[in-house]
């Protein structure tokens, strides 16, 4: 199976706050956009004008809970649909997480328990999803601050099995990575060896910041430059096709988002997208 | 661990992080705290995005004040939860200026009864704030 998307260098997030910087990002290959975020009308302005220089976007869902127990809400599938064929996107992406169960919304992404169990539930709401999706989907582990007693399997074992049982692809957050492994004392230089990372799609890569002694993936504090060494340690081994910054909230002024795009890029290898890729 | 369990289990740990429900057996109450905080500040930061005069006139107590009122409470989304709180505070004189008139200028354009999602008004509305007032006409709220 040929990756679902071609080298597209450093991106980042389109959010409505930060527009104008993307706008003002001559190297920009590639950025994503939350679906819940976008309505069946037009795209917003900024967006569709990224779209006409050919930058590619990838819709990105929050809210599909595909790890949740209940039915699998047909209308959240149809909407992520919806969106992959309205910018035109080569694939989607959701996260390997529940967000409301018994009626009551998290709203955030809770960790689904790492049992056959759940994966059968899992991955039979993963292939309903992509039944209903125009075009091939990611997954992506969340950062979790607890683990469930239950657990039966660890992570890497967990994924590998679910992306072979679905054939999705994996986007892969450096910054959950990190705040897994910081959270749960593994080992960081052991993890990348048992992940499947032929099978990634993207990355994604974001700030955080320490509270009450763990590693929240916050993706409104800096990339602290343990992340940065980590997605350097991936690139060595296996530098994904596109690299995503995510910035939620708190933002930055522009030059320090820039400064972190090229700070991204340098730990990558990949040209900066800051300047023109001709004048690089 | 069959479907029904596993539902019933994810119900229960929805319910100990955002409703203030049981600790689910076998889950680290601690971690479980520090992710309860964890969501609350988030929220907070979100909530802000909607009522940035309400975040704004609470200041660095914004986000303790939030916390504090949300803990749980089921999140209803932004606009919401902000217009709930801001109700709170008014109702008990806490609402500083600037958080008074922006739920003011939310009321006049919104009719929102507390309990589902709020419906645009199509008549026009008005609230009197200190020295003045705020007039809801045609979806925009003007000051007076």
């Amino acid at each position: 199976m040929n990756a679902p998307l071609p080298e597209l260098g450093v991106g980042i997030g389109w959010r409505p706050e930060i527009a104008g910087v993307l706008e003002r990002l001559p190297g920009l290959r590639f950025t994503e956009v939350v679906a819940e975020s976008l309505t069946d009308r037009a795209l917003p302005a900024p967006l569709a004008q990224l779209r006409e220089r050919g930058v590619t976007v990838v819709p990105h869902g929050i809210r599909l809970s595909l790890g949740g127990a209940e039915d699998l809400d047909q209308h959240r599938v149809a909407h992520l649909a919806h969106c992959a064929e309205v910018v035109d996107a080569p694939l989607v992406s959701e996260h390997i997480a529940f967000v409301r169960a018994g009626g009551t919304e998290a709203g955030h992404l809770l960790p689904v328990p790492r049992t056959r169990d759940a994966l059968d539930v899992l991955a039979g709401n993963v292939l309903a999803a992509q039944a209903e999706l125009p075009v091939p989907l990611a997954l992506e582990p969340i950062a979790a601050l607890f683990d469930w007693p239950e657990d039966e399997m660890d992570e890497a074992a967990f994924l590998t099995e679910l992306l072979e049982r679905t054939g999705a692809w994996l986007l892969l957050d450096v910054a959950n990575l990190y705040a897994n492994a910081i959270n749960r004392g593994d080992d960081l230089g052991a993890l990348l060896t048992r992940l499947p990372l032929e099978r990634i799609a993207y990355a994604h890569v974001a700030g955080g910041a320490e509270h009450d002694g763990l590693y929240h993936d916050t993706h409104t504090d800096p990339v602290p430059p343990e992340v940065l060494a980590l997605l350097s340690e991936l690139c060595a081994v296996r530098r994904p096709s596109a690299i995503l910054l995510e910035r939620d909230g708190d933002y930055p002024p522009e030059a320090q988002l820039r400064t972190e795009l090229d700070a991204l890029a340098r730990a990558a290898g990949l040209p900066a997208i800051t300047s023109d890729v001709a004048t690089r | 661990m069959s479907r029904v369990e596993l539902a019933a289990r994810q119900a229960a740990l929805v319910a100990a992080l955002v409703t203030g429900g049981k600790l689910p057996d076998g889950v680290d109450g601690a971690r479980l705290a520090i992710a309860r905080q964890a969501l609350l500040r988030k929220q907070a930061g979100e909530v802000a995005t909607t009522w940035p005069l309400l975040a704004a006139s609470l200041g660095p107590a914004w986000i303790p004040s939030f916390a504090q009122w949300a803990a749980g409470r089921p999140p209803q989304g932004y606009l919401r939860d902000g217009w709930d709180l801001a109700r709170e505070l008014a109702a008990a004189g806490q609402l500083a200026p600037l958080g008074r008139d922006e739920l003011a200028a939310r009321e006049v354009i919104w009719r929102y009864n507390g309990r589902s999602a709020p419906q645009r008004r199509r008549l026009p509305a008005l609230r009197r704030v200190p020295g003045g007032m705020i007039v809801g006409l045609a979806g925009r709220a003007r000051r007076f």
